[in-house]
């Protein structure tokens, strides 16, 4: 292990400071030559010191093993079952790029109920008319109809507003859920304010 | 884009064998940690560097492996993993299977970075750029810490060399 690369002396105790220099030194110009580094120059110097100094030399020769030992350390294929399984993950993972929660409503978080229901009540509401008092009066029957049909509608989107707004304070955020919400009971305050008239 | 992915998997599903199965020791840990690689890939193409797809696949790959060897006991770290690799290459002659066996066993004996640099510098010939992309190191600490590497190795192979 060489986690702490310096806790082993690079040289023995009794060899001196200058050689240790020496060595080191050469050292760097061997990894040069190793990562191909060297000029022909440099090259030469390093030859004709190999020549003159048997450790370096031997460092060569062993760095040259080394190297020709890691060369022939062949690239391992991967096994066909791995092989087999990464050929699948297009087909497998492709239904995974839309969230389930859109695919399946039991997963689907309130606040897009919520807001799916937005517009859909915005034309329920238009049909009935708009703020301004209606040329032809509706009949009482009609009026019943309508104030059950916002009574659910008003029950139902306070159920889900009120789960809309924890998830929306977590997912979204807090402004937007103000908006949803604002936007919504204004919506139905005014059919109520403009039918408690009607009925008045 | 499925196109797309499966030529990342025909070009580097063999250098993520690799990888970790050197770390690892152990194929079927590896061919885990390799499908959890590529199913990442898959999921995050869009938002990943089309020139980094190797760096980022190999460091996604090396994570996997580190995690695994992390919630290993210490006792699971040694394996007999090397068998193989040295039994599939019948047309070298003894001493070089022996040579070889003795490398990969050295390799493994190296602490981290220094495994993995070893292995996607000297094994897979990867550019620095890529190995340090993958290692999240520095051009300076890969040169620094392969040389290291090197010397140890080099060390190593000088004991059991006559």
């Amino acid at each position: 292990m060489i986690d702490k690369p310096n806790d082993k002396p690079e040289y023995s105790p009794d060899q001196c400071i200058a050689d240790q220099a020496t060595l080191a030194s050469w050292e760097e110009q061997l990894n040069a030559l190793l990562e191909g580094e060297l000029d022909d120059e440099q090259k030469q110097q390093l030859k004709v010191a190999a020549a003159q100094d048997p450790a370096l030399a031997r460092a060569i020769i062993e760095a040259y093993e080394l190297q020709r030992a890691l060369d022939a350390i062949p690239l391992q294929a991967a096994p066909d079952s791995l092989r087999r399984k990464l050929a699948r993950i297009p087909a497998e993972h492709r239904k995974k790029t839309r969230p389930a929660w859109l695919e399946n409503t039991r997963f689907r978080p309130a606040w897009v109920t919520a807001l799916a229901a937005v517009p859909v009540l915005m034309f329920a509401l238009s049909l009935r008319g708009p703020a301004e008092p209606a040329v032809t009066e509706p009949t009482a029957a009609q009026i019943s109809q309508a104030q059950q049909e916002l009574a659910i509608a008003f029950s139902y989107l306070e159920k889900v507003g009120r789960k809309t707004g924890q998830e929306i304070g977590t997912t979204v955020n807090n402004e937007m859920q103000q908006t949803i919400n604002d936007n919504m009971m204004q919506t139905i305050q005014d059919q109520m304010e403009f039918n408690k008239e009607r009925n008045a | 884009m499925s196109k797309v992915f499966r030529q990342w998997v025909s070009e580097y599903q063999d250098q993520a064998w690799s990888l970790a199965r050197y770390l690892l020791k152990d194929a079927a840990e590896a061919e885990d940690v390799c499908q959890e690689a590529f199913v990442k890939l898959w999921n995050h193409q869009d938002s990943i560097d089309r020139d980094k797809i190797k760096a980022w696949l190999m460091k996604v790959t090396r994570n996997g492996c580190l995690d695994r060897l992390r919630r290993r006991k210490p006792s699971e770290e040694l394996g007999e993993w090397h068998a193989a690799a040295t039994t599939q290459e019948p047309q070298y002659g003894v001493e070089h299977q022996e040579l070889g066996r003795w490398l990969q066993q050295a390799i493994d004996r190296l602490g981290e970075p220094y495994r993995s640099l070893v292995v996607l510098r000297d094994v897979q010939e990867n550019s620095y750029e890529e190995v340090a992309e993958a290692l999240e190191l520095s051009l300076a600490q890969v040169k620094v810490y392969l040389h290291r590497a090197r010397k140890q190795l080099r060390e190593d192979l000088a004991e059991v060399r006559p």
